[in-house]
């Protein structure tokens, strides 16, 4: 059976292939439901229906041992909800997801409103911005590390920290040896706040350690479970956020049309989400051998292609803020669908609603430029003139 | 076409409630109401019901 499956040679991983992923993924979804990689040694899915199959079942993929394309990170992210599954994911799950559900959001949206705004004001006040640096970094990094509870200390690495966390769970390529000595910052650090109890009061990490005194979680399990509140908070929305301001500014009829109608703004963030995928892709390990997938594959679950599958999406390639994009799989799904979801939903809203109400007109002015990161898709510079209300000519 | 709300699983995301908000709503505190909870979806709301499921971010909707 598995000598049907196509075989794949180039590296979806290359330097290049990080920075223009997507002529590998038309590819790639070309070729077959489930496509081999030969560098990897993985199998990859990068169809709609069939990365919704693999996400939904959770019985024959498993995540508990594993999401990263290499043994190192594999075992060192043990214990963490990312990589775990059934009850112990779901103990855990409840756990991170609790705090993040747009329930509990509620009482914090007026503040991360009120941040957004002083946010896109100070940018339009200067006009000429880096939408990444100014706007789409300068949101979360204002209170999520806040929310979360970390100290002061440190905090000028969280950034760098929980990008180099994404790149581990990438193969072993450059890219990985590059920023280890970061991954294991972050870990190092993350142990050391545990040790030390050094959370903030009334934070995420505070309620953590708090059930780890009452026994209700090992306080083994509060680094990784720590690493996994951080990590993803940072980078992806900020992918989010910044990818926005950049299809905003290149597609003016897309932009008159959000100044027009302010409502479509959270559909605009699916479609976002849809269009430049903050997150390229996750592992599986496959328990159950089904007809196309032997037992025991490495599974590579490609968001970002599922989100262009021109099977399921008219014109994928083109940015529609009025198309339903409600079912994009940028957040995954399912019972490891993004916990963090709702927060990021509410930043990358609340700004744009800022930059709606302020801005006349988005003018990219400058060279912009793709971070290189094996999990992360994500602007690296995005120079950016904010017209402001007012002032169009 | 009946849809099974698994109301532990339910995060109260609300994409179901954009997506069909005559089937689905949320409720003041932020949790989930299904109109037809054990109830079929009359005719004219399967299609809605259906991009409901589809939207649903953590799978707590499947219909039954």
């Amino acid at each position: 059976m598995s000598s049907t499956i196509p075989t794949y040679r180039p590296d979806v991983y290359s330097r290049e292939a990080i920075l223009d992923p997507y002529p590998h993924y038309d590819q790639l979804r070309a070729l077959g439901p489930v496509v081999r990689l030969a560098k990897q040694r993985a199998l990859a899915v990068t169809r709609y229906d069939d990365c919704k199959q693999v996400l939904l079942d959770d019985a024959t993929f498993v995540s508990g041992r594993g999401v990263a394309l290499n043994p190192v990170a594999n075992r060192l992210s043990r214990g963490t909800t990312l990589n775990s599954d059934g009850e112990e994911h779901d103990r855990r799950r409840k756990i991170l997801a609790s705090r993040l559900t747009p329930k509990s959001l509620r009482s914090m949206r007026e503040e991360v409103e009120r941040r957004a705004d002083a946010v896109v004001a100070a940018a339009v006040e200067k006009q000429h911005v880096d939408g990444v640096a100014d706007i789409a970094e300068a949101l979360p990094t204002s209170f999520v590390p806040d929310l979360i509870g970390w100290p002061q200390e440190g905090r000028e690495n969280l950034l760098r920290w929980a990008g180099a966390t994404f790149d581990s769970l990438g193969p072993v390529n450059a890219q990985t040896l590059r920023t280890a000595p970061s991954t294991i910052g972050m870990m190092r650090f993350a142990r050391s706040v545990v040790r030390r109890d050094a959370v903030l009061p009334g934070s995420m990490g505070a309620d953590l350690l708090e059930k780890a005194a009452s026994g209700e979680v090992e306080r083994g399990e509060c680094p990784a479970l720590m690493i996994d509140y951080l990590a993803p908070s940072l980078d992806t929305t900020i992918s989010a956020i910044a990818s926005a301001l950049m299809l905003l500014a290149e597609h003016p009829d897309q932009w008159a049309a959000l100044k027009a109608d302010p409502s479509l703004i959270p559909n605009t963030v699916n479609e976002v989400v849809r269009l430049e995928s903050p997150l390229r892709a996750f592992a599986r390990d496959t328990e159950v051998g089904g007809v196309a997938v032997p037992a025991g594959s490495r599974v590579v679950v490609f968001y970002a292609s599922a989100n262009r599958d021109e099977r399921v999406w008219d014109a994928p390639t083109s940015f529609d803020i009025t198309r339903d994009a409600a079912a994009q799989l940028g957040f995954g799904q399912g019972s490891h669908g993004c916990a963090g979801q709702g927060l990021a939903r509410l930043e990358t809203q609340s700004i744009l609603r800022s930059v709606v109400e302020r801005v006349d007109r988005i003018e990219v002015t400058g060279q912009l430029t793709w971070g290189l990161n094996n999990i992360i898709h994500k602007l690296d510079h995005l120079p950016l003139r904010l017209v402001p209300v007012g002032e169009g000519e | 076409m009946r849809i099974i709300a698994d109301y532990d699983r339910c995060e109260g995301h609300g994409l179901c409630a954009d997506q069909a908000p005559d089937v689905f709503d949320l409720d003041d505190e932020g949790d989930l109401i299904h109109h037809f909870d054990g109830a079929e979806l009359p005719a004219e709301q399967e299609a809605a019901g259906q991009r409901a499921i589809d939207a649903c971010p953590v799978a707590a909707l499947r219909a039954g």
